[in-house]
């Protein structure tokens, strides 16, 4: 079985720092892992790469088995890679439904006309936004806000899906709606490449991590056993901690 | 739906409009002329730059080639190949301006394209003064006042049209959405320069024809007449006073401000540009969406 995204040898630089170096990893198909490191250590730079906001330097990332490198962003959400932002970025002059209708239309499979509407509906609805698509954005919460960049995000029908950090600013009860809802993607068979730092939600979700650290991967394998590895507390932490 | 019931409203005004000439005096078959021409200036300029919110300033350098096309053209082509002709040299240096420019951000675009208007009219004065030593063309076209009103009524009408029709499809979707946040919009799937150069360029081709269509008017066209910058700023101040994100936004503004322009620069000659500048400044201050916006704040404003 071919991996639903894999990196080879990720390279980027931006003047004369390596923000990103030789970074390679997979994701089976149904995957949720995380991709984990202090800020700064180019986990947005490589969700950028794969998405096509930023072209790489070097390497190579494919999706199933076409290979998407450098390819620009909205090429790249046709092949199937949906991303959501670190900052939600709602458009305002939309309302909550046109911004999921967008990615419906624009999307990996291309809907308009009455049935987009219904799939719209549909997509509010899973993210607990049913009966709100005549809302501008501006009148809902923050949380809202970020259960309608998740649901403009799956309205492209993606097969990968690339969170960034899309679980931070939420308070303690919202935290637990957010989760709940990336498990439920889960069980629907997404596969999930998810940048975060809230540990709680890295635990509960991914089954498998990926840590970088300037730049580099310096550990990855199951949760539990890369949280605990000196080297990862380390970057995290500190040495005083290791 | 309300814009079904629009429809026949619509045509009834235009059957009403097109038959104007045939009851009134030449003057004001002239002011009819000139504010069809305006309307669709303002609509065609809205059609890109409302949307997207890349403020064009080039109006009058695709204006000025369909008038200057049609004066070159017109004692050797028949008309409509002439037109098809004006149309076709805007379409692509729209292409090409387009294809160089539109990645540019803001305030650089505006302006580029306030410079491009200026290039493309000393361009024109260098080639006639160097190259074919005239300064200055005749129009002979066997056109009245109402025959070129006609052929601008349907132009307008076309622009409209077609305005309406966009907003319509996906592609009106994907404009607001690069208006709103071109990240975002591209990572939605939309390819973002294939869009704004599409909407550019039938945007500058519409107002090519427009220029076109009034050559005749002039009789004698030289460069400083058909390229002068005000035709663009008050394209954009029609279309801003109205709105230039709604279909009727472009209208709503440049019938009004047809006329105040009109009066004046008769009556005040000397102050027009003062005016014009400080009506612009007001117009951005107190209802940077339009007037139609404004009206709309106000009723959900009362109803509330």
């Amino acid at each position: 079985m071919s991996a639903a995204l894999q990196l080879d040898n990720m390279h980027k630089r931006f003047g004369g720092l390596v923000a990103v170096k030789d970074v390679s990893f997979a994701l089976t198909p149904g995957e949720v892992v995380g991709l984990l490191g202090p800020n700064g250590s180019g986990k947005t730079t490589v969700m950028n790469m794969i998405s096509g906001a930023l072209p790489s330097d070097g390497g190579r990332v494919r999706v199933s088995d076409t290979d998407i490198t450098r390819m620009p962003p909205h090429r790249v959400a046709r092949h199937g890679v949906a991303r959501t932002f670190q900052l939600v970025r709602p458009l305002p002059t939309l309302t909550a439904g046109e911004n999921v209708l967008l990615s419906l239309a624009f999307g990996h499979k291309r809907h308009w006309g009455r049935e987009a509407q219904a799939m719209v509906e549909e997509k509010l609805a899973f993210v607990g936004l049913g009966g709100r698509g005549n809302e501008r954005v501006g009148n809902l919460t923050y949380i809202d806000q970020k259960r309608l960049e998740m649901a403009r995000a799956l309205a492209s029908e993606p097969e990968i899906l690339l969170l960034d950090e899309w679980l931070a600013g939420l308070n303690p009860s919202e935290l637990k709606i957010g989760i709940d809802l990336v498990r439920h993607l889960q069980g629907q068979g997404m596969t999930i490449l998810l940048v975060e730092h809230i540990m709680e939600a890295v635990r509960a979700l991914c089954s498998r991590c990926i840590v970088m650290s300037a730049g580099e991967v310096i550990a990855e394998g199951g949760t539990q056993d890369v949280l605990s590895r000196p080297a990862v507390i380390k970057a995290y932490l500190g040495d005083d901690h290791a | 739906m309300k814009p079904i019931h629009a429809f026949p409203l619509a045509g009834a005004i235009l059957v009403a409009l097109a038959a104007a000439p045939l009851f009134v005096s030449d003057y004001w078959t002239g002011v009819l002329l000139g504010m069809t021409g305006y309307v669709t200036l303002a609509t065609a300029w809205a059609l890109f730059s409302g949307p997207t919110r890349y403020v064009s300033l080039a109006t009058v350098a695709f204006f000025g080639v369909g008038a200057y096309t049609v004066a070159v053209l017109n004692e050797t082509l028949p008309y409509p190949l002439v037109l098809a002709s004006a149309a076709g040299i805007g379409a692509v240096i729209a292409l090409v301006v387009g294809l160089s420019t539109l990645r540019l951000a803001g305030v650089y675009f505006v302006i580029f394209t306030f410079g491009l208007a200026e290039l493309v009219r000393q361009t024109v004065s260098w080639w006639e003064v160097n190259v074919t030593y005239t300064m200055g063309r005749y129009v002979f076209l066997p056109f009245e006042g109402r025959h070129i009103y006609w052929q601008l009524l349907a132009l307008a009408t076309v622009t409209l049209l077609i305005s309406w029709g966009i907003g319509r499809t996906r592609l009106g979707l994907a404009l607001q959405a690069i208006g709103d946040d071109e990240t975002v919009a591209a990572h939605a799937g939309i390819d973002v320069t294939r869009v704004k150069l599409l909407l550019f360029v039938i945007s500058a081709t519409l107002i090519t024809l427009t220029g076109a269509i009034q050559a005749p008017r002039w009789t004698y066209i030289e460069p400083s007449i058909v390229f002068n910058p005000t035709v663009s700023f008050m394209t954009l101040i029609m279309a801003l006073l109205g709105g230039a994100m709604r279909l009727w936004g472009p209208l709503v503004g440049a019938i009004p401000l047809f006329f105040l322009f009109e009066w004046l620069s008769v009556s005040f000659p000397d102050h027009f540009s003062i005016i014009l500048g400080l009506l612009f400044i007001l117009i951005v201050f107190w209802m940077p969406q339009g007037v139609l916006a404004k009206i709309e704040d106000l009723r959900k404003g009362g109803r509330t």
